[in-house]
């Protein structure tokens, strides 16, 4: 791919950042506690 | 520059390889966190069974001193690198998740107190590090990503300013790696120095929050003192880190008006753009708890997965810490942040305690 294709596609799907995606598997995470996906998490 | 200080790369175009790259280096974390608590756990039963008396050395400090160990005596494989580039991750996962474990009365509370500290905190570190900067001549550009550095999140807040102000990524790197040679120090001394001072976790936590300068080690100082310590520290950095956008603002700004950046012509995208989404999530995740979204064994299950992803985040903060690497950026950043980082502990421990004192923390 070239470098502006790569700047095309950058802009057609922007990219996540690691904050979102961190947020986004919390939530995900808290979901499965949530419907004991994950049930009694040791430590 | 270092490859303990480079900045994130990220490659596009190949997700599937680039999850795949990661595999080694989180591996790897996980390895190390695991370890430091299996020898928390040994060391302090062996002591035990044999009646010594012996320090309570917790995982925390485990998993930093096997990274440290690591880092400044092996040569760590190119696999590996970009596994343990995630610790940034795994601290703001931690962080979302550990929202679950506050009131929402003390997040008020307790937020309230830090943003009113952070604010004077911000005011005063900008202006001193400005100050130092042109003592010892620094680069105007550096001497901005170091007070930035210092004032708000240590190296997020140089990568979010780097980009705005239009800074090199040699000045970056030098401001990053003050920020981390001094954050790695802080570790050790803000512990002792608390536990001679006698201070309460709360104001421990606070003071952890408000001096130390990269979330990583704010997070791992305000642990090794204790678990509720380390809790108020993530609280009060968070604090700091919303404030994040607001600083680089006036910054780029500031460099735009002189020419030596590009304006901002959306103000209300830019602070969007720059504001660390993971502060709202950890609210988010604090209001659930609050409207009972979770029963108590749910709760303390989030809490459980927040100490996971804090224990990759541990053993990150040693295996990035390469002392060889840093010396090799300069001494004059080194003694503008050392002083300054000296100068804005000592200040924010006299606010802490001034705040102990007249609210009672």
């Amino acid at each position: 791919m070239t470098r502006e294709a790569h700047r095309t596609s950058a802009r057609e799907y922007p990219s996540v950042s690691i904050d979102t995606w961190a947020v986004i598997l919390a939530f995900a995470l808290a979901l499965a506690v949530k419907f004991d996906v994950f049930k009694n998490v040791p430590w | 520059m270092a490859s303990s200080i480079s900045l994130p790369r990220v490659e596009s175009g190949k997700p599937l390889l680039n999850a795949i790259r990661i595999v080694p280096g989180i591996l790897l974390l996980a390895g190390i966190g695991y370890a430091a608590k299996i020898l928390e756990h040994s060391v302090n039963a062996y002591a035990k069974a044999r009646h010594w008396t012996f320090p309570n050395i917790e995982y925390v400090l485990w998993a930093i001193l096997i990274g440290l160990v690591i880092s400044n005596t092996l040569s760590i494989p190119r696999i590996f690198q970009s596994g343990i580039a995630t610790y940034e991750f795994w601290l703001k996962l931690g962080i979302v998740l550990l929202g679950a474990r506050f009131v929402l009365r003390d997040v008020m509370k307790l937020g309230g107190i830090s943003l009113g500290l952070v604010v004077i905190e911000i005011t005063l570190s900008l202006a001193l590090m400005t100050f130092l900067g042109r003592l010892f001549k620094l680069k105007p550009k550096l001497t901005s990503l170091l007070a930035i550095g210092s004032s708000v999140c240590g190296v997020s807040a140089i990568i979010a300013a780097k980009g705005a102000i239009d800074a090199d990524d040699e000045d970056a790197s030098f401001a990053m790696a003050a920020i981390l040679a001094l954050g790695a120090l802080a570790l050790f001394t803000f512990p002792v120095i608390a536990h001679g001072l006698h201070m309460n976790d709360v104001s421990y936590g606070l003071w952890a929050g408000l001096g130390v300068d990269n979330t990583a080690e704010a997070t791992a100082a305000g642990a090794l003192y204790s678990e509720a310590a380390g809790k108020v520290a993530v609280l009060a950095k968070t604090a700091r880190n919303a404030m994040i956008g607001f600083v680089v603002l006036a910054y780029a700004i500031y460099w735009a008006n002189q020419g030596k950046a590009e304006k901002v012509t959306n103000k209300a995208a830019f602070l969007w753009k720059k504001f660390p989404k993971f502060v709202l999530g950890f609210l988010l995740m604090s209001l659930l708890v609050g409207f009972h979204a979770f029963n108590k064994g749910q709760v303390a299950s989030l809490g459980n997965l927040s100490k996971w992803a804090f224990l990759l985040t541990f053993a990150g903060v040693g295996l990035r810490t390469n002392f060889r690497e840093m010396s090799k950026q300069g001494l004059r950043p080194f003694i503008v942040g050392a002083v300054g980082e000296v100068l804005i502990a000592c200040l924010t421990l006299g606010l802490v305690l001034a705040a102990n004192r007249i609210g009672g923390l």
